[in-house]
């Protein structure tokens, strides 16, 4: 008889670990997803860094293979509790399985609690997730419909901040700080984009040579500084504030979009996931893995493993790659080889 | 505007020379507040600052400078601050500005 | 009948050095007061103020009516020992004067008096035996409540207790046996002499009974002379320990009542407040520094300790949220709040003139009104308040003049906070200037920081100053908002110094009701907790900020209200950190229910 997995979460960590489980013959998974659809909060992005591959194509074809594979997928429906023999669905319905992976991603950082950023208060400041949206829309623009003049973002919103009780460092946020930037000075051309950082974290493969780029080829400003409050103007812009700190000077200056590049934050499920099945958190909210170094996909309780940003910030191609250890270590626990 | 330099213009180069510089101080108020290492230099201090919108003044750097044994002027400096604590209430380390302004006049002042 | 005997020389000489320097202190304190406050005293004396201090000495020094209130148990515990004693003084000298008439009586002649007539007198006056020893009994029982309290001080209905100087160990070991002392010299009298009442009586006939009489008539003078000496190391330890608010809670009331008040500035007439603390304690459990942080060498009582004996560190007197939980809950009514602000002016004031010296001449205001319209720094990182607020006058038709929206000067309150009250003063004359300039009627602030500074120290005659809870409230009663509402739930949380600091409470339920429900939180009003993030305490880092902040919202969230609301932007943002976006400033959810 085949054994059963329940997959929390159909994002890019839940497709690949059920496309891996399907592919050892013994196991059947099935992916519980509270959206439509397929895809988690990729779909919300328009290309991905650092290559400017459309998200569109990554979850396509993951997508079509979770089809071609015949892997069930229960879609609007949502995980209340599990343990590793069972998942209870808010629907009431409860999934009987032999392992459960918990794919269930992060939470995207509220930026309305930097209530000093204005985030919902004035027209023309947006979050990251908002222009991913604008250019999946094909449509930037200022609040008026106008084509921004001058554009400023903002790194580290909801990171590295005590304030909000987010410690960690959300990892994507500096490259997407990045990506965008080019994106908007390649819409457009003639517009000055200033990028505020306290550091910039360029840690994976080309990042470094994007950021470069960025600075070379697009003529993007780099100020090392975090923005401290913006104001709203007379005409709909923005005025930020912020300090200049390599030259130790107050700085001050109005853009037509402020951008914030929000963090990662724990799912808010995690809390009530761990309560149910006995797992424990990390400090950020996270869920603590067995071990960082050799059970990092498997929590401390038999029978439940993790994929993804379930246990911290993590790119796309480091959660696939998740995708696959995680499924192994299942497989090896059912003892299918 | 009083405009005495306390020595903090970019136009004056100057070697913070960490062995000549006698770190006691230094180490004193670092030994009282240890939160002040966790300072990424982020500059959410210094733009927020009701005084530093008026003043010269950079809580930062000032800090910064004590923290390297660079005590001249800083007295002086801190005593631009009004303690409104917009900072504190800002800093991503979550550091007691305002604690280690009244730290930093009372180990370098005269009183 | 002969009135001395060589044991009442420990009790003579302990009370004439108790008394010599009670006196010395309190001449001293009333020669170095300032002379408008010997004025007041002078005008005061002749005055009804006289009379209503008698009557408050009676309830609070003897009755503490205050204390009843707080815990009925500790209540009964100072009245039976402070009433008590005093009545067994009282009565004892009635005693005396039934007895003997009006022959002069020595004061030790009545303090021992039992000793003195043992044997002497042929007809015992049976009320007396009888009151006497139901009054040493009431006593007694005060003092078996004292001990168990140190013993359990969380059965007495307090957590902690307070923690004692050794001169106060000392004069506390005394007190402890002044009564069981008194109690077994004149049982012993009694079994020897006869007489006594229903207590000192019937150990007596008991005494006599098991021991005999020789054995007695070797107790006999040691125990008067243990009882003289337990009183005279009493009288003699008082005046340097805690006991020594029993006798300045009197002066205390009456310099009170003839409106002296402690300032900014200490003066003498502080001693008054700061001895008269009885160390009692009651300070240190509505303390949050406590509770939340298990800090706990920094309360009122300790603080008004160390100032006693001259030993107080910045770190104790910098470590309190002056958030005025102790304060409200004072038996004694001490000024704490004021105290350690002239306490850290004292350690931390730095007249220098040329301090500030840039603020001559900024204005950075703009617009025009008779309505003035200060937001305050912390306001600045709210702009939902801002923004409101702008909705609100906008709505009402008030034309504003906006003081400090492009970044103003600070209020001087956290400067004044923190002992640096010239500097303060400067910030002060700065912002009243530029009110005056532009000619505004009323002032309006979101901030109840500079709300309480405005009203306390600014001298703004001619200009109402309004926090805006009071401002829209007044919009609302005058008909110029409408607002729609009844749907939403709100808690309402009291930020320490619009509640506390400025009697400020209804106005902000008034304007929620307009709007919703009001669920209150169990710690409410006068007794409501505070955020964590006061600028009074510069000592407490981020996370034990944090840690108070949250045990707040968990109250607030415990009411189960949809929105927790404020009117402080610190609080706001301090309980934000916690209750993310379920924390609004009350003139937000006002310019979300103006329908036009």
């Amino acid at each position: 008889m085949k054994k059963r997995v329940a997959i929390i979460g159909g994002g890019v960590a839940g497709m690949q670990t059920a496309l891996r489980l399907k592919r050892t013959g013994g196991i059947e998974p099935v992916i519980i997803e509270r959206e439509e659809e397929l895809g988690g909060k990729v779909r919300n992005w328009h290309v991905l860094f650092p290559t400017f591959t459309p998200a569109g194509e990554v979850l396509g074809a993951l997508r079509s293979e979770v089809a071609a594979a015949g892997i069930e997928v229960l879609t609007g429906e949502e995980a209340e509790e599990f343990t590793d023999r069972s998942v209870k669905l808010r629907s009431e319905r409860t999934i009987e399985c032999d392992a459960v992976a918990l794919c269930s991603g992060f939470t995207l950082f509220d930026a309305t609690l930097k209530e000093e950023y204005g985030y919902g208060i004035y027209d023309n400041v947006y979050t990251s997730a908002d222009l991913e949206r604008m250019f999946s829309e094909g449509r930037v623009a200022m609040a008026d419909g106008s084509a921004p003049r001058r554009i400023a973002f903002l790194h580290c919103v909801g990171s590295r901040d005590e304030k909000v009780c987010q410690r960690h460092c959300s990892k994507v946020c500096c490259i997407t700080g990045v990506k965008q930037a080019i994106e908007m000075k390649r819409l457009f051309p003639t517009a000055d984009v200033f990028n505020f950082y306290m550091d910039i974290r360029m840690f994976g493969p080309g990042y470094e040579e994007l950021y470069r780029e960025a600075q070379q080829r697009y003529n993007i400003h780099f100020v090392r500084g975090r923005i401290s409050e913006a104001s709203p103007m007379m005409d709909g812009r923005v005025q930020i504030k912020s300090e200049d700190t390599l030259t130790g000077r107050p700085l001050r200056m109005s853009v037509d979009m402020l951008v914030l590049l929000i963090g990662m934050r724990a799912n808010d499920e995690n809390g009530r996931f761990a309560d149910k099945a006995g797992l424990t958190l990390a400090q950020s909210g996270f869920m603590q893995s067995r071990d960082l170094f050799l059970g990092n996909t498997e929590s401390p309780r038999p029978g439940i493993f993790y994929a993804g940003a379930v246990t911290a910030p993590k790119s796309i191609g480091e959660t696939l790659n998740e995708g696959f250890t995680a499924a192994d270590r299942i497989a090896e626990y059912l003892g299918v080889k | 505007m009083a405009t005495i330099n306390f020595g903090y213009s970019i136009n004056r180069p100057r070697l913070i020379d960490i062995d000549r510089n006698n770190l006691r101080k230094s180490d004193e108020i670092l030994l009282e507040m240890p939160e002040l290492q966790t300072c990424i230099g982020c500059g959410t201090c210094t733009a927020s600052c009701t005084a530093g919108n008026l003043t010269d003044f950079n809580f930062r750097k000032v800090h910064t400078l004590v923290r390297r044994g660079e005590y001249a002027g800083a007295y002086e400096e801190m005593n631009k601050c009004m303690l409104c604590g917009k900072c504190r209430l800002l800093c991503p380390r979550g550091i007691n500005t305002r604690g280690v302004v009244m730290l930093i006049k009372r180990k370098l002042g005269d009183f | 009948m002969t009135f001395f005997a060589p044991f009442t020389i420990p009790f003579i000489v302990g009370a004439g050095i108790m008394f010599f320097v009670l006196a010395w202190k309190y001449i001293s304190w009333l020669r170095g007061l300032p002379k408008d406050d010997l004025k007041l005293i002078l005008r005061g004396i002749p005055t009804t103020a006289t009379l209503r201090s008698v009557w408050e000495v009676i309830r609070e020094s003897l009755l503490h009516v205050r204390i009843f209130r707080v815990n009925p148990v500790l209540g009964y515990m100072h009245t039976s020992l402070a009433f008590g004693w005093f009545l067994l003084i009282a009565v004892g000298w009635i005693e005396v004067v039934a007895y003997l008439g009006s022959e002069f009586v020595p004061l030790q002649g009545h303090v021992f008096f039992k000793y003195f007539a043992a044997g002497k007198i042929a007809n015992h006056i049976a009320f007396f035996d009888f009151a006497m020893d139901l009054l040493l009994a009431i006593v007694l029982s005060g003092v078996l409540l004292a001990w168990f309290k140190r013993l359990r001080s969380k059965a007495m209905g307090m957590r902690r207790t307070t923690k004692h100087t050794t001169g106060d160990r000392i004069a506390l070991s005394f007190l402890w046996f002044v009564f069981p002392l008194r109690l077994a010299a004149e049982s012993i009298t009694a079994a020897i002499y006869g007489g006594g009442g229903f207590l000192t009586g019937s150990i007596g006939k008991a005494l006599h009974n098991t021991l005999g009489t020789a054995v007695l008539e070797n107790l006999y003078e040691p125990s008067w002379w243990l009882y003289s000496c337990a009183l005279g190391g009493f009288f003699i330890a008082l005046p340097f320990s805690r006991y020594m608010h029993i006798f300045t809670e009197i002066p205390l009331i009456f310099l009170r009542n003839y409106k002296l008040r402690p300032t900014h500035k200490e003066s003498t007439y502080d001693n008054f407040e700061v001895q008269a603390c009885s160390r009692c304690g009651i300070c240190i459990d509505p303390c949050q520094l406590q509770s939340e942080l298990g800090i706990n060498n920094v309360q009122s009582v300790y603080f008004l300790r160390d100032r006693r004996y001259n030993m107080l560190s910045l770190s104790v007197a910098n470590d309190c949220l002056m958030c005025g939980r102790c304060e409200a809950k004072c038996p004694v009514g001490i000024n704490l709040n004021t105290l350690r602000l002239n306490s850290r002016d004292a350690m931390r004031n730095i007249p220098d003139e040329r301090r500030y010296g840039y603020l001559r001449g900024l204005d950075r205001s703009e617009g025009s009104g008779r309505v003035g319209y200060f937001a305050g720094c912390m306001t600045l990182l709210t702009p939902k308040t801002l923004n409101a607020m702008e909705r609100i006058f906008e709505s009402a038709g008030e034309e504003v003049w906006w003081a400090d929206r492009n970044g103003g000067v600070c209020c001087g309150r956290p400067l004044k906070l923190s002992g640096e009250t010239d500097s303060a003063h400067k910030m002060m004359a700065y912002n009243t200037e530029l009110f005056r300039k532009h000619g505004i009627t009323t002032l309006v602030t979101s901030c109840p920081i500079c709300l309480r500074v405005f009203r306390e120290d600014y001298d703004l005659d001619g200009i109402e100053v309004l926090h805006h809870s009071e401002y829209i409230a007044r919009l609302i009663n005058e008909g110029r908002l409408r607002l729609s509402g009844g749907k939403g739930t709100f808690t309402y949380h009291d930020p320490c110094e619009l509640g506390r600091g400025c009697g400020i409470y209804d106005a902000p339920r008034e304007v929620i009701e307009a709007v919703g429900t009001l669920m209150e939180a169990e710690h409410n009003r006068r007794d409501s907790l505070c955020c964590g993030s006061s600028l009074a305490n510069t000592v407490i880092n981020d996370s034990q900020q944090l840690k108070i902040a949250a045990s707040l919202t968990a109250e607030l969230d415990a009411t189960g209200a949809e929105t927790i609301v404020t009117s402080c932007p610190l609080c706001k943002r301090a309980i934000a950190r916690c209750a993310a976006d379920r924390v609004r400033d009350l003139s937000e959810i006002v310019a979300d229910a103006i329908t036009k």
